[in-house]
């Protein structure tokens, strides 16, 4: 029924296109039909965060008539607005500031009447902010997308309504639609989020003073990031985790370890093992009720903010989705299959709000595939190979799989290992915790995954996605010339230390 | 010398064989299969029932959705029979003139072809000079 609506809407407008024919039939006739057309979009994209933005951009360069409905108001969605780039803008000033407070003496530098200006550190975040948000907006305008600050909801399998920001309704047509909207912080059962005094990560990158003491819920990425940040800054800080180990599932258990190791050195406290009961006001301060996992060891604990960090669900609230029969899963993820395509064929979704990692970088990959798939009818994204970073100090970085994944699963591996101790560039940084990991197959000595813990270990992993990505063996990073003194030869050491054995350690 | 130098260093290479090999310039597959798959990263690595039931008058998923596919390559399956504008080449309808012999008639042309049809009142003005469009 709708493939016969279609083909005789394609058949209406190819009847209507050759324009050499004479002008016998009336003006306003010709006119009216393609108006029609010009309503209905290649694409409409719901959602302007990075999937989607990336999504409509990419579509502009393949010439694809493009429609992008976002309701924040700005562009970039959580990564650009409340999540990866501001609390890097926090990460890297709360950084600076701690290392002139704490790390510059034993440097030769004497730095006195150091002060903590928390309104300026906020000001500077949100100029970062608003400089790429713009830079997002005008990169639409460059490849012609046009967009729409509005909240969208399905009318029908190719209409979506948009309730305008500014006031009034709108509806838009596409040929294609894609679902990006992105996700949205799981709550905390029986903590009602304030974001004053319990947080999300909404919150914890606008407070207005330094809270005394912070407890953190979930010691996963987004918890220990914003822990660093608040406990460089002064805060008393202690991370609850449930699991026995942090980082959360994906990072490696011996470079847990370290990390967790390092970071109470810091000065972060840690229960791990430990599951959150309850949680209530108590004047000034929040209290939380916790035990062991396995129970018996139950304690309260209070903090002037309680930061909710125990992960992020997929958002679709409001969007109609009821209203075209669309279907999620049992956590609220739109199913797809392996085209990105919904069970309604032209409606597609990629990001957060389905399957894999909620990673922005993720989100980005599957936009272009997705439009590729639109445009070319072929598209590619390695879900073997989408690196994680933690970026605290030092940072935490992997790709691949993980020891206890190879271990679980009985496949055979060797590691190699390098500390960062032994690395030249490391030492005359002064900045010599952490180590590279590498994990290959033992006969075939191809790369199975990388984890490493360290200064600029953020960066130093893209040479490990790469080499995954390419099929590598440890030995082909081995032979591979690394300019010295730097951070990489101590990745270099570790593929050497995999495939024979590293010459410094 | 220089020649079993060369010949030295072609035998270390030799040794090594690197993993990493160049597999020339990305070209576009010849065929894909569009049937619905699970997602990679699925947790269920399987697809739900209305994934592959059929689809009205299709007769599977993927006869639907090439249809429904709007933008991009069209796909080979939309057929003359379904009457489809465009499923064929110009040069596979045939000659546009008429055969020896055989004239058209404007009347069996699509009608904006036809002479624009004569109105009474624009009649009566031609037969009175005019002076009709203005009683």
């Amino acid at each position: 029924m709708l493939a016969q609506r279609l083909i005789g809407r394609t058949a209406v407008r190819s009847a209507f296109k050759p324009s050499g024919l004479p002008a016998i039939a009336p003006a306003s006739r010709w006119t009216r039909t393609y108006a029609t057309e010009a309503e209905q979009k290649d694409l409409v994209i719901i959602g302007g965060g990075v999937a989607g933005y990336v999504a409509a951009i990419k579509a502009g360069q393949e010439g694809m008539k493009v429609t992008c409905i976002e309701k924040r108001g700005t562009l970039g969605g959580t990564c650009l607005n409340v999540g990866c780039i501001p609390s890097k803008s926090l990460l890297n000033n709360s950084h600076l500031y701690h290392q002139v407070l704490h790390d510059t003496k034993h440097r030769g530098i004497e730095v006195e009447g150091v002060k903590l200006n928390l309104a300026q550190l906020m000001k500077a975040k949100d100029s970062s902010v608003s400089g790429l948000t713009k830079g997002v907006e005008f990169l639409f305008k460059k490849n012609g997308v046009e967009y729409i600050k509005g909240e969208a909801s399905f009318k029908d399998e190719h209409t979506v309504n948009v309730k305008l920001n500014d006031g009034g309704e709108t509806s838009v047509s596409g040929k294609n639609i894609l679902i990006a909207t992105g996700s949205e912080v799981t709550p905390f059962p029986g903590l009602m989020i304030d974001e004053k005094r319990i947080i999300s990560s909404t919150g914890a990158i606008a407070l207005e003073k330094v809270p005394e003491k912070l407890l953190v819920i979930g010691g996963g990425i987004i918890g220990l990031e914003m822990a660093s940040v608040w406990s460089r800054l002064g805060s008393k800080v202690t991370v609850v985790e449930f699991l026995d180990q942090i980082g959360g599932p994906g990072m490696d258990l011996e470079i847990a370890k370290a990390t967790q190791k390092i970071l109470k050195k810091q000065g972060i406290t840690f229960k791990t093992g430990t599951k959150v009961l309850s949680g209530a006001l108590n004047g000034d301060l929040v209290t939380l009720d916790v035990d062991s996992a396995k129970g018996g060891k139950a304690e309260s604990l209070d903090a002037d903010v309680v930061l909710v960090a125990i992960g992020r669900r997929p958002y679709t609230g409001g969007l109609g989705i009821e209203n075209i029969g669309l279907e999620l899963d049992e956590r609220g993820r739109v199913i797809i299959d392996s085209e990105y395509r919904t069970k309604i064929p032209h409606i597609r979704c990629v990001g957060d709000a389905t399957f894999g990692p909620m990673l922005a970088h993720k989100a980005e990959e599957e936009a272009v595939a997705v439009v590729e798939y639109i445009k070319k009818g072929y598209g590619h994204v390695n879900y073997g190979c989408i690196p994680s970073v933690m970026y605290t100090f030092p940072e935490v970085a992997w790709v691949g799989q993980s020891e206890q994944d190879l271990k679980k699963a009985g496949i055979p591996y060797k590691i190699g290992t390098f500390p960062f101790a032994a690395n030249s560039r490391a030492k005359t940084n002064l900045d010599t915790d952490g180590m590279v990991k590498m994990i290959a197959d033992p006969e075939t000595d191809r790369i199975l995954g990388v984890h490493i813990i360290g200064p600029n270990a953020g960066e130093m992993i893209a040479e490990g996605t790469l080499a995954l990505e390419y099929g590598a063996s440890s030995e082909d990073i081995a032979r591979t010339c690394h300019a010295h003194p730097t951070l990489a030869e101590a990745f270099k050491e570790a593929a050497m230390a995999t495939s024979g054995k590293a010459i410094h350690f | 010398m220089f020649a079993s130098k060369a010949l030295r260093q072609a035998a270390q290479h030799a040794e090594r064989t690197p993993s990493i090999k160049f597999l020339g310039k990305r070209t576009i597959p010849a065929h894909i299969d569009h049937t619905p798959q699970p997602h990679p990263a699925s947790p269920t690595h399987s697809l739900p029932a209305s994934f592959t039931s059929d689809k009205g008058s299709h007769a599977s998923f993927s006869t639907y959705r090439d249809h429904a596919q709007q933008f991009g390559p069209l796909r080979k399956t939309i057929r003359a029979t379904e009457g489809a504008v465009g499923d064929a080449a110009g040069s596979q309808l045939g000659p546009v003139h008429p055969p020896k012999g055989v004239f058209f008639d404007r009347s069996e042309l699509p009608a904006r072809f036809h002479r624009t049809p004569i109105s009474l009142a624009e009649i009566e003005a031609v037969e009175t000079g005019g002076a009709a469009a203005f009683a």
